[in-house]
């Protein structure tokens, strides 16, 4: 039978001398509570080891036994509950046994109280970074708002300083360009330098161009229109702008021509014209 | 000590039932009966009579305050009892060995002298005659299990011993104080 096997394994002795681990021994417990026949077994070899324990027996003092009644009868409460006469014969080995849990309790406690002051420590330096962080970004956006407007300032300045040179520079030769008859409004400046050959345009006070046209700039050399560049109207407000290098001219026009511009002047849109004073 | 003898012998079942009733009185009749033979293993275990006597103290309450858990299909009352006090006695030894740290020191030496040291009673002369009926090694085990708390596979492994074969020595040591035992009741 498997019962007498497990009896004659020898288990139950071991189980009996206390040779067993808590899990065996739990075991051994479980099989017991199952099986008479195994129950008798370990009775026997229980009762075995308490005949060869109680050779050792020695009766405690009697005050052993008082103090447990008085703390059974107390509830079982803890020393403080006991008589202050029978306190001093158990009072050493009890708080030495209680010494240690209580120390681990607060070492435990310590710990929690640490951890959360942690937390709250980082929490509170977690939103001074998110501040820091978000005046930084705004900072940064002002500065690219300011290094822009210096930008477009210096940009001004420059063209400022292009329109000052060639204002102050005698070698240029202004050409007012009046509108003719369909255009009485219109004009234009035209700075000319024979000698360098170069042409700008200035203060253009043209009516828009309709969608697919542009302003053709043209210089009239013994009659002949020569090409000298359209002109940009892109940025609503034309400034001082350079256009192709002219040698020689009697007289600047503009007309109106197909985007892109053309080889020979539509005399038709003619908008503006002057002649160079000589 | 010498209320020994007079005890009234009160059954194991009307104990425990007293004993789940909150019964006190059946405490007090709980530790005469047992006492002498739980502080004989306690103080064989720690040595030091006033440590035994804590031990057994605090065995004691948690006898009667975890009452509740003692399960009778598990196993008699007195094991159960014997079983609380030699962990608790076990664990102080234990506790003490690891803070010196001096796990293992000569312990067979230390067998005799306590066995010398055990003043013979006279009801107990019996049991000293079925002690004599083990041999030297069946003997050291089991008082290596039951008086220093070792389990089988460290007794093995301290003293070097196969491990079937301190199973062996366990097992015939109790065979032959239980065929003594049974002789005799």
């Amino acid at each position: 039978m498997h019962n007498e096997e497990y009896i004659a394994s020898g288990i139950l002795e071991l189980y009996a001398a206390g040779g067993l681990s808590q899990t065996e021994m739990e075991e051994v417990e479980h099989r017991a509570a199952t099986s008479p026949e195994v129950r008798r077994a370990l009775n026997e070899a229980c009762a075995a080891m308490e005949a060869y324990a109680s050779l050792y027996a020695t009766s405690p003092k009697p005050e052993v036994k008082d103090n447990i009644m008085q703390r059974i009868e107390a509830g079982a409460a803890p020393e403080n509950q006991t008589l202050p006469g029978t306190e001093a014969p158990i009072h050493p080995l009890y708080t030495e046994r209680t010494k240690e849990p209580s120390a681990y309790k607060w070492m435990f406690a310590a710990s929690i109280v640490l951890f959360i002051l942690s937390g709250l420590v980082s929490l509170y330096f977690y939103n001074k970074w998110q501040q820091a962080e978000d005046r930084l970004a705004t900072v940064v956006a002002s500065e690219q708002l300011l290094a822009q407007n210096f930008r477009n300032t210096s940009l001004q300045l420059q063209k400022q300083e292009e329109t000052l040179s060639i204002l102050r520079n005698p070698e240029f030769r202004p050409v007012v360009l009046q509108g003719v008859e369909a255009y009485p409004n219109a004009s234009l400046m035209v700075y000319w330098n024979p000698r360098e050959q170069k042409v700008y345009v200035d203060r253009v006070a043209l009516p828009s161009p309709p969608a697919g046209k542009q302003y053709q700039l043209w210089a009239l050399e013994n009659g002949n229109p020569v090409n000298a560049g359209m002109i940009d109207f892109t940025n609503g407000e034309p400034s001082l702008q350079q256009m192709k290098n002219i040698g020689a001219a009697q007289a600047f026009a503009v007309t109106l021509e197909p985007e892109g511009g053309s080889t020979t002047p539509t005399l038709e849109e003619l908008t503006v014209m002057g002649k160079i004073e000589a | 000590m010498a209320n020994q003898h007079p005890i009234p012998k009160v059954s194991e079942e009307e104990l425990v039932q007293r004993l789940r009733a909150r019964d006190t009185s059946a405490m007090s009749v709980l530790y005469d009966m047992y006492s002498p033979t739980l502080f004989g293993i306690v103080l064989q275990i720690v040595k030091i009579e006033e440590t035994a006597e804590d031990i057994l103290q605090e065995a004691f309450i948690k006898i009667w305050n975890s009452f509740d858990k003692y399960d009778t299909s598990k196993g008699r009352l007195f094991t159960w009892m014997i079983n609380i006090c030699r962990n608790q006695a076990i664990d102080t030894i234990r506790s003490k060995q690891h803070r010196v740290g001096n796990k293992t020191q000569d312990i067979t030496a230390n067998e005799r002298a306590f066995f010398s040291a055990d003043a013979l009673k006279p009801e107990h002369i019996g049991v000293r005659e079925m002690v004599d009926n083990l041999s030297p090694e069946q003997k050291m085990v089991i008082d290596l299990m039951y008086f220093k708390g070792l389990t089988q596979s460290e007794i093995a492994e301290e003293f070097n011993i196969p491990l079937g074969t301190v199973k062996t020595r366990a097992r015939s040591a109790v065979k032959v104080l239980s065929s003594f035992f049974k002789g005799r009741a």
